[in-house]
C-alpha cells in the first residue's frame, strides 16, 4: 500500500495545518543519561572541596550560561545572530536593581524583582523583534540593528549621572552605574530571611540552569526545534511549506533574549551593581565568544566553553584586563578561522573519526 | 555719524550670519566626520560585501602613524600621507591572512575583523599605554561675531568632498576603477574576462584601509591620539555605511548628509551623547525603511 | 468540474516592461496544466504571482473560489497550494528524514507519523538515504525529496516550476512516470516547463504565453500542432 494509493486530496483545514502535532519530533531526546546534566548537578558537591573564593567564582561564570544557552538557540538552531544579549542582560539587572531599592530586600520583593526583569525583556525583545522579523529586516542586518539597540542603551545609560535621573528611590547613576541592591533571599523560619549568597546563592543558580538547561533541550528537540532549524537552514524553503517563519524567528528571539535578561538579574543579585559598560561594544562581543567556541550548535558546548573562557579570563585579568581580551580576541579569530563549527564539535568529531 | 537704526540692523544681521554660520559650522563638522570615517568601510563593503570591523583600527594606525612621524619631524601634509599608506599596508596584510579566506562566509568575516578588532586595541593598550602626546591643530582659529571657529575643522568638509572627489576619479577614469566596478558587478563574468580579481580584491580592501588611515591622520591634529579611538569611528562609520547601502559613491554623501544634519541637530538641542544616539536610532529605522540603503533610491534603474 | 485555481486580468508591472498582461486563466480540478512559452514570455513572474512572492499590479488570483491575491506565500500554502521551484529548496544540513517528519508533524495523518514517512520513503526510492543530510545528496534525489515534501502536505494543487531543470534523460522520464501516476489519483497540478518531452508526457492542458500574454490554451495535441505556436518558439519559416 503506497502513500500514493492512500492520498487523497482531502481539505487542508487551517487548524490541523498550523498545529504543532502530537509527535516525538525526528530525534527523541533521551532524558536519563544526559551528561551534562550530571555535570551540573556534580556542581552541587562543589562547597565540599572548593574555598569561599573558588565558590564564589563558580557562580560568577555560571551566571553568564543563560545569556550562552539563549544566544546557542537563537544563532546556533535559530540561525540569528542578535548582538542584543547585553542589551537584555543590563536592562534587567538595572530593572531589578531600580525595582528591589524601591520596594525593599524582602523575598518577595527581591523575586517580584526577578519576575520583572524577566517581564520587562519579553516585552522588549517582543517589540523589537516584531520590528526586525515582521519588518522583514534579514542576515546581517539583524546583527547591525540589535547591535545598535545595545549601543543606544549603553549611551543612553552613561549619561544619566545627577540626581534627576532616577526612578523613584533609585538612581541610574550614568558611567558609575547602580549599586547597594540587595540579593535574592527565600523566607526565613523566623522574621530573619535566608540571604541567597555565597553557597546558598550557587545552589540558586544551578537549580536555575538545571531548569533552563532540560526546558531549552525539549524545546529545541521538539518540532518547534525541527522547524526553527529548517527556517535556519533555508527559509524561503520553509516558507513555501506554510511555515510562518517570523512567528518561530520572534518566539526564539523572546526566548533567549530573556535568558539573556536572567544573566543580567543574577549578576546584579550577586554583586550588587550594574553599570552601562556592561552593554558596551567590547562587552557584546563575549556571549559571541563564548558561543562560537563551544559550538554553537552545543548547548553543553556554549556552557562548557562559557565557564572555562569566563575562568581563564579571570585569571588573567589579575595581569590587566588588556591581556584577557588580547586571548579572547585570538581565541575567537582561531575558531572563526579554522573551527567554525566550534572547538567541542571539531574536536568530537575528530575522535569519533579515529 | 551712523543713525540707531543702521547700528540695530547690522547687529541682528552679525547675529543672523553668525548663528547660521555656526550651525553650518556644525553640520560641515558632522559631515566631514561621518563622510571620512565611512569612506573606507563604505568601499570594502560596496566591492566586497565585507564588514570590516577592524575598520576603526585602521583609523587608529593613521592617526598613530602621522603623530609619530611628525613629532620626528617629517612636514604635516607628508606625514599624514605616510599615516594613510601605513594604515593600507595593514589592511594588505589583513586581507592577505584573515579576510582573503572568508569571502563567501559574511557572518564569519564580521565575527573574524571584529576579533582583530579586539586584539589590536588591547595590544595597542599594552605596548603604547593609555594615550600619546598628540599634534597641535594647525590655523588656528578665526572669529565671527562673538564665536570662535577652528579654522582646521571648518576646512575638514571641503577635504571631504576633495576626497570623494578624487575617488570618483579613481573609479571612473582610471583602468583600475574600470576592473573594480567590472569585479563589483559581475565578478564571474571579469574573471573570464581575465581579471585577477583576488589581485583586485587585495587592492581594494588597502585602499579601503588607506581611506580610513587618512580619516585618522586628517583627525589626528584634532584629537587626543588613544589605543581605543577606532570605536569612535567605526559607529559613525557603519552607520553612515549601512544608512548609504552598497553604492559607495552614490550612498555616502547623501547618508552624511541625513545623517549630520540629525547629528547636529540632536547634538545642539541635547548634547554629544544624544547625537550618538540620534545616528543610531535613525539607522535602525533606515534599515527597516530602505532596506537597500539610500544609494539606491538614486541608483533605480 | 470545479475551477480549482483562478487568475482574472492579472497583470505585472516592473518599471518600464509589462511582463504579464492580463491573464485570465483556469485550472480545474483534476487537470495536469502545463504552461510553456518562450523565453520572456513572462512564465515565472506569473508564477511568482500565483504563489505570492509578486503583488500583481493589477488583477486577482482565485484559490479554491476565495480571492487570495493579498494572502503571503506561507499563507497560500496553508490553503493548500505545495510549490517547488526549480532549484532544490532542501534544508542541507537536515537529514532526509527529517525533512519528512517537518512536513508531516504539520498535517492530518492516517497512520502513525513513521508509518507514514516509511511508506514515502519507499514511494520516492530514498530508503537508503534515510539518515543522510540532504546538502550531500545527488542533485536528482534532492528534487525527489523536494517532491515528496510537497506531496506530503496533502495539497489541492501542486505548483511546480522547471521540476525536470537538471534532469538526466532518464531521471525525466522517471519524474514523468511520477507525475502520471500523480494524475491518476486526481491530484491537480501546474507545471511551468520548457522540456517539450516531458510536457508531452505529462500534459492534459496546456497554455501557452507569449509577451505575457495567453497565446494559446487547450488540449495538449491541439496546442502542440498550432503552426504560430511553433513559430513564436522557432521564428517564421
Amino acid at each position: 500500500m503506497t502513500f500514493l494509493n492512500k492520498m487523497k486530496t482531502t481539505e487542508l483545514p487551517k487548524a490541523a495545518a498550523t498545529a504543532v502535532a502530537q509527535s516525538t519530533g525526528a530525534r527523541p531526546w533521551k532524558n536519563v543519561a544526559d551528561p551534562m546534566l550530571l555535570l551540573i548537578v556534580a556542581c552541587f558537591f562543589t562547597p565540599l572541596f572548593l574555598s569561599q573564593g573558588g565558590v564564589s567564582n563558580l557562580a560568577y561564570c555560571l551566571i553568564w550560561t543563560f545569556a550562552a544557552i539563549g544566544l546557542a538557540s537563537m544563532w546556533g538552531f535559530g540561525g540569528i545572530l542578535s548582538f542584543g544579549q547585553t542589551a537584555f542582560f543590563g536592562l534587567a539587572g538595572y530593572c531589578y536593581g531600580v525595582f528591589t531599592i524601591n520596594f525593599g530586600d524582602s523575598p518577595l520583593s527581591t523575586w517580584a524583582g526577578v519576575l520583572s526583569g524577566l517581564l520587562l525583556c519579553m516585552v522588549l525583545a517582543a517589540l523589537l523583534g516584531y520590528m526586525i522579523f515582521y519588518g522583514g529586516i534579514k542576515d546581517v542586518f539583524i546583527g547591525i540593528v540589535t547591535l545598535s539597540v545595545t549601543l543606544v542603551f549603553e549611551t543612553f545609560m552613561a549619561q544619566t549621572a545627577g540626581p534627576k535621573w532616577a526612578i523613584g528611590a533609585a538612581r541610574l547613576n550614568g558611567f558609575n552605574g547602580m549599586s547597594a541592591m540587595p540579593s535574592l533571599s527565600l523566607p526565613g523560619a523566623g522574621a530573619e530571611h535566608i540571604l541567597l549568597e555565597g553557597n546558598y546563592f550557587l545552589f540558586t543558580v544551578l537549580v536555575l540552569l538545571v531548569i533552563v538547561y532540560v526546558a531549552t533541550k525539549k524545546l529545541l528537540s521538539s518540532s518547534f526545534g525541527l522547524t526553527l532549524e529548517a527556517i535556519r537552514e533555508n527559509p524561503h524553503r520553509a516558507e513555501m511549506l506554510g511555515i510562518d517563519i517570523r512567528r518561530y524567528q520572534l518566539l526564539i528571539f523572546i526566548f533567549g533574549s530573556t535568558l539573556a535578561g536572567l544573566s543580567g538579574i543574577l549578576y546584579t543579585a550577586w554583586g550588587s551593581y550594574i553599570t552601562p559598560s556592561s552593554m558596551g561594544l567590547t562587552a557584546s562581543a563575549m556571549p559571541i565568544i563564548w558561543v562560537a567556541t563551544g559550538g554553537r550548535r552545543s548547548l553543553a558546548g556554549a556552557i562548557i566553553a562559557t565557564v572555562a573562557l569566563l575562568d581563564l579570563s579571570q585569571e588573567l585579568v589579575v595581569y590587566g584586563s588588556q591581556y584577557a581580551l588580547v586571548l579572547m580576541g585570538f581565541i575567537l579569530l582561531v575558531v572563526v578561522m579554522l573551527m567554525p563549527a566550534g572547538v567541542l564539535p571539531t574536536l568530537k568529531t575528530m575522535f569519533f573519526r579515529q | 555719524m551712523d543713525c540707531p537704526g543702521a547700528t540695530f540692523s547690522k547687529g541682528l544681521a552679525m547675529t543672523l550670519l553668525t548663528t547660521v554660520y555656526s550651525f553650518l559650522y556644525q553640520f560641515g563638522d558632522s559631515f566631514a566626520y561621518l563622510t571620512l570615517s565611512a569612506l573606507g568601510l563604505a568601499v570594502i563593503f560596496g566591492m566586497m560585501g565585507v564588514i570590516n570591523l577592524a575598520h576603526g583600527e585602521f583609523v587608529m594606525c593613521g592617526a598613530y602613524v602621522t603623530i609619530l612621524t611628525a613629532k620626528a619631524g617629517v612636514p604635516l601634509p607628508l606625514a599624514m600621507l605616510t599615516g594613510a599608506l601605513a594604515a593600507a599596508c595593514v589592511g594588505a596584510i589583513l586581507e592577505y591572512l584573515v579576510v582573503r579566506h572568508l569571502y563567501n562566509r559574511l557572518f564569519d568575516s564580521i565575527v573574524a575583523t571584529w576579533a582583530v578588532s579586539l586584539i589590536t586595541q588591547q595590544a595597542m593598550l599594552i605596548f603604547a599605554g593609555p594615550s600619546i602626546e598628540g599634534l597641535s591643530t594647525p590655523f588656528n582659529s578665526f572669529e565671527l561675531g562673538d564665536y570662535s571657529f577652528s579654522t582646521y575643522r571648518a576646512l575638514l568638509p571641503f577635504f571631504a568632498i576633495a576626497v570623494l572627489a578624487g575617488l570618483y576619479l579613481l573609479f571612473f577614469r582610471t583602468n583600475y576603477g574600470v576592473y573594480a566596478r567590472a569585479t563589483i558587478q559581475n565578478a564571474q563574468m571579469a574573471k573570464c574576462l581575465g581579471l585577477r580579481t583576488p589581485r583586485i580584491y587585495s587592492m581594494t580592501f588597502a585602499l579601503g584601509a588607506g581611506l580610513a588611515g587618512l580619516a585618522g591622520a586628517l583627525y589626528a591634529p584634532t584629537i587626543t591620539a588613544v589605543p581605543t579611538m577606532g570605536s569612535s569611528f567605526i559607529v559613525p562609520a557603519f552607520v553612515t555605511v549601512v544608512t548609504g547601502g552598497a553604492n559607495v559613491l552614490l550612498g555616502v554623501l547623501p547618508a552624511a548628509g541625513f545623517l549630520g544634519l540629525i547629528q547636529s541637530g540632536m547634538t545642539a538641542a541635547f548634547g554629544q551623547l544624544a547625537g550618538q544616539i540620534g545616528l543610531l536610532i535613525t539607522v535602525i529605522f533606515v534599515i527597516r525603511l530602505l532596506p537597500m540603503g539610500m544609494g539606491h533610491l538614486f541608483n533605480r534603474r | 468540474m470545479t475551477v480549482i485555481l483562478e487568475t482574472r486580468d492579472l497583470s505585472k508591472r516592473f518599471g518600464g516592461a509589462q511582463v504579464v498582461d492580463g491573464i485570465n486563466f483556469r485550472i480545474e480540478k483534476g487537470d495536469t496544466r502545463c504552461v510553456i512559452g518562450p523565453n520572456g514570455a513572462g512564465k515565472s513572474t506569473f508564477f511568482k504571482l500565483l504563489i505570492g512572492e509578486h503583488k500583481p499590479t493589477r488583477g486577482q488570483v482565485f484559490f479554491k473560489g476565495q480571492n487570495i491575491s493579498e494572502l503571503l506565500p506561507h499563507q497560500r500554502v496553508t490553503m493548500g497550494m505545495s510549490i517547488k521551484f526549480q532549484v532544490p529548496g532542501i534544508f542541507p544540513g537536515l537529514s532526509v528524514e527529517e525533512h519528512l517528519t517537518l512536513v508531516l508533524q504539520r498535517v492530518p495523518r492516517f497512520a502513525g507519523l513513521q508509518e507514514e514517512m516509511c511508506v514515502i520513503l519507499d514511494d520516492f526510492y530514498l530508503r537508503d538515504e534515510r539518515k543522510v543530510k540532504a546538502g550531500n545528496l545527488p542533485h536528482g534525489k534532492k528534487q525527489w525529496l523536494e517532491i515528496a515534501m510537497a506531496l506530503a502536505l496533502r495539497p489541492d494543487v501542486l505548483l511546480l516550476d522547471e521540476p525536470v531543470a537538471g534532469l538526466s534523460d532518464e531521471e525525466t522520464r522517471e519524474t514523468g512516470d511520477l507525475i502520471n501516476k500523480l494524475k491518476r489519483k486526481g491530484i491537480t497540478m501546474m507545471v511551468v516547463e520548457h522540456d517539450m518531452e516531458f510536457v508531452r508526457q505529462v500534459a492534459t492542458q496546456v497554455t501557452v504565453l507569449h509577451g505575457g500574454r495567453v497565446f494559446a490554451e487547450g488540449p495538449l495535441k491541439d496546442v502542440l500542432e498550432r503552426e504560430d505556436v511553433v513559430e513564436i518558439y522557432l521564428g517564421k519559416r
